[in-house]
């Protein structure tokens, strides 16, 4: 009973909570897709390159969360709020947006790429019309994972000062509030559970059909 | 014509050139075989013809024109290129496979549909069943043939082709060879081929290259290398039936001699004094409607001490020894040999143009080995 009174009581609050955290997460991925994916087809015309960038973005993905936000806020310039999360949150999704491009890209088939090339298609046409579908399955695993993982993050950076979802558990967990925690977990549960099935449908079409057969 | 001059590719790392001051040139309409041990250079020196790899020194001409002067990718789209692992796009249609170049070239949608079907049956598919299928539907033959329609959907005048049947079972490769020597006869591309199987350079060549370390050893037709091994490398590469390879490049109608004597069905038994008549050793028969159907030795009449039943039993024993003309020399010593007969008769159609013995073939050989 105290969770629906909890619900019905803070209506206001948990839309905007809810609202903060999906924007926080979209703001993340976008700049993450156009910064990493772009690095990421890059990196596969030097191997020394992706792999001093690749752990790199393995170091980075070791940092604990809570370990990366007290960096980034002590840093001048960034400081407690938005600017300091979505950093945060970009750097985390580099390995797995990094890596995946990488490895889908160079897991198709050499003999596809050299007829092509042997054929007069231009780089940029070759990358268009074979690497990007060909390796299209394993990329957007990455971005699946990296979806997910940045809603998760995202709550701890309440810790930062953003007011989402996180806010909820951090608070309920000071106030032994246990309705308010429950909320915010439940809905952020339900939030990433949500966006990776959905993810996961858009996976299986985007399958080129003659690998399919 | 292709002209390579002088060409060198040093590849870093590499302490001695993967093709080293090569000179060649390739005549127009022609098939070129470039064949060597595995690591000789030889699909280093057909990939600089269309700029995949870019020799350290030396000048590529094709018809006179520097193919450094064109944008790599302009001169790739005119040149054909078929390599062993075929490289068909997994996730486009046969159709849209062979398109790819007219599309590069921006044909419009209805010439190149057209030419996409006309390529199709060329190679002996089933238009209906191949048109929308994907590669991984295909079989190994199947592909190899559709990697063949992809390279010449624009008519390229000149074609590269690396082991393009290398991948296939070796009674597919037969098939496929066939019927690209068939092809070639009406396109007469000129083709650039590369191989490691002295055979398959044998039969596809107009001229052969046989390259080693890098090195142009020996550049001729199929024949003058089989007659003239320039050194022992060559004559080892070549193999030891160096001279039962050679009678590959004949047919039977360039060996055989006239027939000297011919009679009827009902003369069998003064066979014997015709041929001594004509000074022949074997007189062919033929039937009531004028029909070769077997003949008969004059070794036949003395062992058979012109017993007549014994001789048309001898004439049977031999119904089956014709071949037509374009038959080639291993096949009719083949025959020759199942057939336990000293003659094989020649046909064209029905007609009885000549007639073929080991000797025959031992002088033709010997001949052209002589000359």
């Amino acid at each position: 009973m105290d969770f629906i009174n909890f619900l019905t009581n803070n209506t206001g609050t948990i839309v905007e909570y809810t609202g903060n955290h999906f924007t926080l997460v979209l703001q993340a991925v976008s700049v993450s897709l156009v910064i990493w994916v772009p690095v990421g087809l890059l990196l596969t015309k030097s191997d020394k390159w992706a792999a001093r960038v690749l752990s790199l973005a393995n170091t980075i993905f070791c940092i604990p969360s809570l370990s990366m936000f007290a960096i980034l806020v002590a840093i001048p310039g960034f400081g407690l709020g938005r600017k300091s999360a979505l950093f945060a949150l970009v750097l985390y999704a580099m390995m797995p947006l990094i890596r995946n491009v990488h490895v889908g890209v160079k897991s198709v088939d050499r003999n596809v790429i050299e007829a092509a090339k042997g054929m007069g298609m231009s780089t940029g046409r070759i990358m268009r019309e074979i690497l990007l579908p060909l390796g299209m399955p394993i990329i957007f695993a990455g971005f699946r994972i990296t979806v997910v993982m940045t809603t998760g993050i995202a709550a701890i950076a309440t810790y930062i000062g953003e007011r989402n979802l996180g806010r909820f558990i951090s608070e309920g967990l000071v106030r032994s509030n246990t309705p308010m925690m429950v909320t915010g977990a439940l809905i952020i549960s339900v939030i990433a559970i949500g966006l990776d099935s959905i993810l996961g449908a858009i996976e299986k079409r985007i399958v080129p059909r003659g690998l399919r057969i | 014509m292709i002209e390579l001059l002088q060409i060198t590719k040093k590849f870093p790392n590499q302490t001695t050139p993967a093709v080293d001051l090569l000179s060649l040139s390739i005549p127009a309409g022609e098939i070129c075989v470039l064949v060597g041990p595995s690591g000789c250079g030889k699909s280093t020196t057909l990939r600089m013809i269309n700029r995949m790899i870019e020799p350290t020194s030396g000048i590529i001409k094709i018809n006179g024109e520097d193919v450094k002067n064109t944008n790599s990718d302009q001169l790739r789209m005119g040149i054909g290129y078929v390599i062993q692992q075929i490289g068909l796009l997994p996730h486009r249609t046969i159709a849209e496979n062979i398109a790819i170049v007219p599309r590069l070239y921006k044909w419009p949608k209805d010439k190149i549909k057209k030419r996409v079907e006309e390529l199709i049956v060329m190679m002996g598919l089933d238009l209906e069943k191949t048109w929308g299928k994907y590669p991984s539907q295909l079989s190994g033959g199947q592909m190899q043939r559709v990697g063949v329609a992809r390279a010449m959907a624009v008519d390229p005048p000149i074609m590269l082709m690396d082991e393009p049947f290398g991948a296939v079972d070796p009674i597919a490769r037969t098939h496929l060879q066939d019927e690209f020597l068939r092809l070639q006869k009406e396109i007469k591309k000129t083709i650039v081929f590369v191989t490691h199987d002295i055979n398959e350079a044998i039969k596809m060549g107009d001229k052969i290259a046989i390259f080693d370390a890098g090195k142009l050893v020996q550049f001729g037709t199929p024949e003058e290398i089989l007659t003239n091994p320039i050194n022992d490398f060559v004559e080892n590469f070549i193999g030891h039936d160096r001279v039962v390879k050679k009678l590959n490049l004949f047919h039977v109608e360039e060996a055989m001699q006239p027939v000297g004597c011919m009679v009827r069905e009902n003369e069998l038994h003064s066979a014997a004094v015709k041929m001594k008549a004509v000074g022949a050793e074997v007189a062919f028969l033929l039937n009531e409607t004028g029909k070769t159907y077997g003949h008969i030795t004059l070794t036949d009449f003395k062992d058979c001490q012109d017993n007549i039943e014994s001789l048309r039993k001898m004439v049977q024993r031999t119904k089956k020894a014709f071949v037509q003309t374009s038959t080639s020399l291993p096949d009719a010593l083949s025959l020759l040999l199942e057939y336990d007969v000293d003659y094989l008769g020649i046909l064209k159609g029905e007609k009885l143009l000549g007639m073929l013995s080991f000797k025959d073939i031992r002088k033709h050989v010997y001949r052209k080995e002589g000359d």
